[in-house]
């Protein structure tokens, strides 16, 4: 009983953190139709910021995780993803995974191939005794964070105009554009939120691991994109579940798989994955249809 | 009668040019030195790659992250027949006690790599090519985490996590590596001339129509992936020979990345774009390395700082996909220069 | 400004898809206070004169609005000078509700300045989109869901209102309650460009439809055309 709660916590944390990465992946997917692969190297640059500003407290390192996220993330859409307009997802995919290689490689570059690390807010490190249970404060602190900002997200997009022009966009690009609302704004408001994301999802993991390293994003990302698609990479909310579903599931194999295969516990979920997309290849939470390419 | 002798010698002229490229830049990097050499030797084992990514995604237009599952296994099986017994007794102790025994000469087992990754392809294939698009993208892209995490952690079948398979001979030189790649052209290029290839370019260019006329596209799609995921295992073999060191960590989103960066380079939707992307990479690589590690021009000594090798190759890529999207070669293969070719029919001439 | 100027004038205005003409150097005059008719086989071009127009597709040729040359500027853009388009299909925002569609309407406005007033103004023309204010727009009729589309175009407050077959699909009551909008808003001064497959009606309806045959115009009709069958046949057979 013990075990299992405490597993079902971990793994709605392991959920949570990646249902924000595969969001960040799926808002910017409904406008411009790319799969952003180098998601994973803003979620890496935030990572940094915080390893390196952790030191001057708290409301410092996180705005400017905030920051350097949305800023990358930017300037990904202008310097290259908008000269790529005509492009097809798939073509948007290699040049995001060209990008991806490419920012790794600067990382190395700028901060060795050598972790940085940093003790972040390692009073959530600890584990807390709930009623005789003992959970990771990690892992509830994740939970609170994502909820927040889910909420948070939820009532920018149903409330604000800006947020309705997103979701617009999203729905139908040129319909958007006919009835006047700017390109320009909903794809940059679409990279920015994601660069917010990022940096959340940069927060939770430097909490766990306080390291960073050039590749730090990408087992990330790739869980992500993997969530995404499978939950149905053009309906926000799709993207969401999909990338809570394989982080959930991922943690509870680690959680219950006996010891001699839980080395293959990616495997399993790899081969899940694969089973998903034959039954359903447009998203499990999308009815019918396929995804417009 | 000339036209019609243009007709069928025309596609001939774009493979035997491709021949003779390759061919010509082997021959040069061969007096350049040994450590020029071992190189090529690598960059035409990816050329091989690069060739059976494009029997695939050139033809069909579907996306693959997963050749490079078939390249593991192609390496995988070429590594256990070519390690001798004792060794891998040794080394290897947790496999399977009939994989101490199994053995083969170089040649056959490189064949015998093929045909297990051609095997897997035709195995997943049935199910996996009922998908398009992104889907597709992410489903092979799946295969290959699982056959990586299979070969990482089954030590069953080779060696323990994090270990290497050592001890595979010295067997293949630059020339032998040659005659392979140019084979793979070949069978490249008799395949694009078949009739699931044919099917499949139409269905590439029109997916309704080709469904409309009755086309069944899946049967055709797995043909070409398991031919390509062949050649592929084939590469596979060649890389286990050329680098003697096997271990699953090299088959990953690295190798996969490079080789499309490759393709795409070249221009995805022709042979020629295949063999041109992989050897410009190739060659802007090896001028890479030797800037990197100091060039002397006259006096000077031009060196570039360590690791930006990579740096420049992947800004390479993008840029190429920003500017020239559809690659080097604008998905064309070579024609002959000397006489035009008449233009394909509902193809508007361009002014290039 | 003249009043000559006011409404939308085309010249010249060509499209071609891969090459492949669609549209041949049409010239179209919508004067404000009218409702211009485009009839035409299907694949005569109507659908894209109208994106040409807006924007939303590579095009030659000039388009001016109310005086003013908007040729080479993006959709959003255009939507600004005063005109909008009410797409083929209705393409209402499926998953946002009445509300925010109509809201979504105004961010095409040339100022934010008097829209509660235009919003007053739709919902007067179109009363069943106050009731269903809180609804998915999915979940409306085709009827209501055009209605919506085209509130949600006025919304930008426009001088002319363009249309792409907005009776498609509809019911004949759906259709009168449609057309009864659209002869308001024409009232009220405004350009009306309306693309129909139903020639008859259409003739009848506006003061002038231009025949599109191959992406040229081959006729244009006045009212009293409508009653003349031979007319009407060599419209659409040529």
């Amino acid at each position: 009983m013990n075990q299992l709660i405490q597993s079902l916590v971990d793994a709605l944390s392991a959920g949570a953190t990646l249902g924000l990465a595969a969001l960040a992946i799926g808002l910017v997917f409904g406008v411009i139709r790319l799969a952003n692969f180098a998601q994973g190297e803003i979620i890496t640059a935030s990572g940094y910021s915080i390893i390196f500003t952790w030191q001057l407290g708290w409301y410092v390192a996180i705005p400017i995780a905030i920051l350097i996220g949305v800023i990358l993330s930017l300037l990904m859409e202008l310097g290259v993803f908008s000269r790529m307009r005509t492009a097809t997802p798939a073509t948007l995919l290699v040049a995001s995974f060209g990008l991806s290689f490419l920012l790794q490689r600067v990382y190395e570059l700028l901060f060795s191939n050598n972790v940085q690390t940093a003790p972040v807010a390692p009073e959530l490190a600890q584990s807390v005794d709930v009623g005789g249970i003992r959970i990771q404060l990690l892992s509830v602190a994740t939970i609170v964070i994502a909820g927040v900002l889910l909420f948070a997200l939820i009532q920018f997009l149903n409330k604000s105009i800006w947020g309705l022009q997103l979701q617009a966009a999203a729905a139908d690009f040129r319909t958007a554009r006919l009835v006047g609302i700017p390109a320009s704004r909903v794809i940059g408001l679409s990279f920015a939120l994601s660069g917010i994301l990022a940096a959340a999802v940069a927060f939770v993991s430097t909490v766990q691991t306080g390291a960073v390293g050039p590749t730090f994003g990408v087992p990330i990302v790739i869980l992500a994109l993997i969530g995404a698609v499978i939950g149905g990479i053009d309906k926000i909310y799709g993207a969401l579940a999909g990338g809570f579903l394989v982080g959930f599931a991922t943690s509870m194999l680690a959680s219950w798989l006996p010891s001699d295969m839980s080395n293959f516990r990616d495997a399993y979920v790899f081969l899940l994955v694969i089973i998903v997309l034959i039954i359903r290849p447009s998203g499990l939470l999308v009815s019918g249809g396929t995804v417009r390419t | 009668m000339t036209r019609g002798l243009w007709w069928r010698l025309g596609p001939l002229w774009s493979l035997v040019s491709l021949l003779l490229i390759v061919y010509a830049v082997t021959v040069v990097t061969s007096y350049l030195g040994e450590s020029v050499q071992v190189q090529f030797q690598y960059a035409l084992v990816n050329l091989v790659i690069v060739v059976a990514l494009y029997m695939f995604i050139g033809t069909s237009g579907v996306l693959s992250f997963g050749h490079v599952a078939f390249v593991a296994l192609g390496a995988w099986t070429v590594g256990l027949l070519t390690i001798e017994s004792d060794l891998k007794r040794n080394l290897l102790s947790d496999m399977f006690p009939f994989l101490f025994e199994v053995q083969a000469p170089w040649l056959p087992a490189i064949l015998i790599g093929g045909i297990v990754g051609g095997l897997l392809a035709l195995l997943v294939a049935p199910v996996l090519m009922r998908l398009n698009g992104l889907q597709a993208g992410i489903a092979t892209f799946a295969l290959l985490l699982v056959v990586g995490q299979v070969l990482t952690y089954w030590s069953s079948i080779g060696p323990r996590s994090g270990q290497s398979m050592v001890g595979i001979p010295d067997v293949l030189d630059l020339q032998t590596t040659m005659f392979f790649a140019l084979g793979a052209i070949v069978i490249a290029w008799l395949f694009q001339r078949t009739r699931p290839a044919r099917l499949l370019r139409a269905a590439r260019e029109d997916g309704i129509a080709a469904a409309a006329s009755g086309i069944n596209v899946v049967t055709q799609r797995v043909i070409a992936f398991a031919l390509s995921g062949l050649i592929a295992g084939i590469a596979g073999g060649l890389f286990a020979l050329t680098n003697r060191v096997v271990q699953a960590s090299l088959f990953g989103i690295e190798l996969t990345f490079i080789t499309l960066a490759m393709l795409v380079l070249g221009g995805m939707l022709s042979l020629s774009g295949a063999v041109i992307g992989a050897l410009v990479f190739s060659v802007i690589d090896l001028v890479l390395v030797r800037l990197q590690n100091g060039l002397e021009i006259g006096s000077v000594i031009v060196s570039l700082p360590q690791g930006t090798r990579p740096i420049i190759l992947g800004a390479i890529l993008v840029l190429m996909l920003i500017f020239r999207p559809s690659g080097l070669t604008g998905g064309r293969e070579i024609v002959w220069p000397f006489r035009r070719t008449p233009p394909l029919p509902g193809v508007p001439p361009t002014n290039e | 400004m003249p009043s000559g100027d006011l409404g939308l004038v085309v010249r010249g205005l060509s499209v071609a898809y891969a090459g492949v003409p669609a549209v041949r150097g049409v010239d179209l005059d919508v004067p404000a206070g009218h409702a211009i008719g485009l009839i035409g086989p299907n694949g005569a071009g109507k659908s894209s004169t109208l994106l040409a127009i807006m924007g939303a597709i590579p095009h030659q040729g000039t388009v001016k609005v109310n005086g003013e040359d908007v040729d080479g500027l993006a959709p959003e853009k255009v939507v600004r000078r005063g005109i909008s388009l009410v797409p083929e299909g209705r393409h209402v925002f499926a998953g946002l509700s009445v509300k925010d569609n109509l809201r979504l309407g105004g961010v095409g406005r040339r100022s934010q300045d008097g829209s509660a007033d235009t919003l007053d103004y739709v919902l007067g023309l179109f009363p069943i989109l106050a009731e269903f204010r809180d609804r998915q727009a999915g979940l409306l009729s085709g009827g209501q869901q055009q209605q919506l589309a085209i509130g949600r175009a006025l919304m930008a407050d426009p001088d002319i209102l363009m249309l792409d077959e907005p009776s498609l699909g509809l019911s004949p009551t759906a259709v009168d309650t449609v057309f009864d909008a659209l002869a308001t808003i024409r009232s009220a001064g405004k350009a009306v460009l309306v693309v129909e497959q139903r020639a008859e009606f259409t003739v009848a309806f506006c003061e002038r439809t231009y025949v599109l045959h191959d992406g040229t115009i081959t006729l244009t009709l006045k009212p009293e055309d409508a009653t003349n069958v031979d007319v009407l046949t060599k419209a659409y057979f040529g």
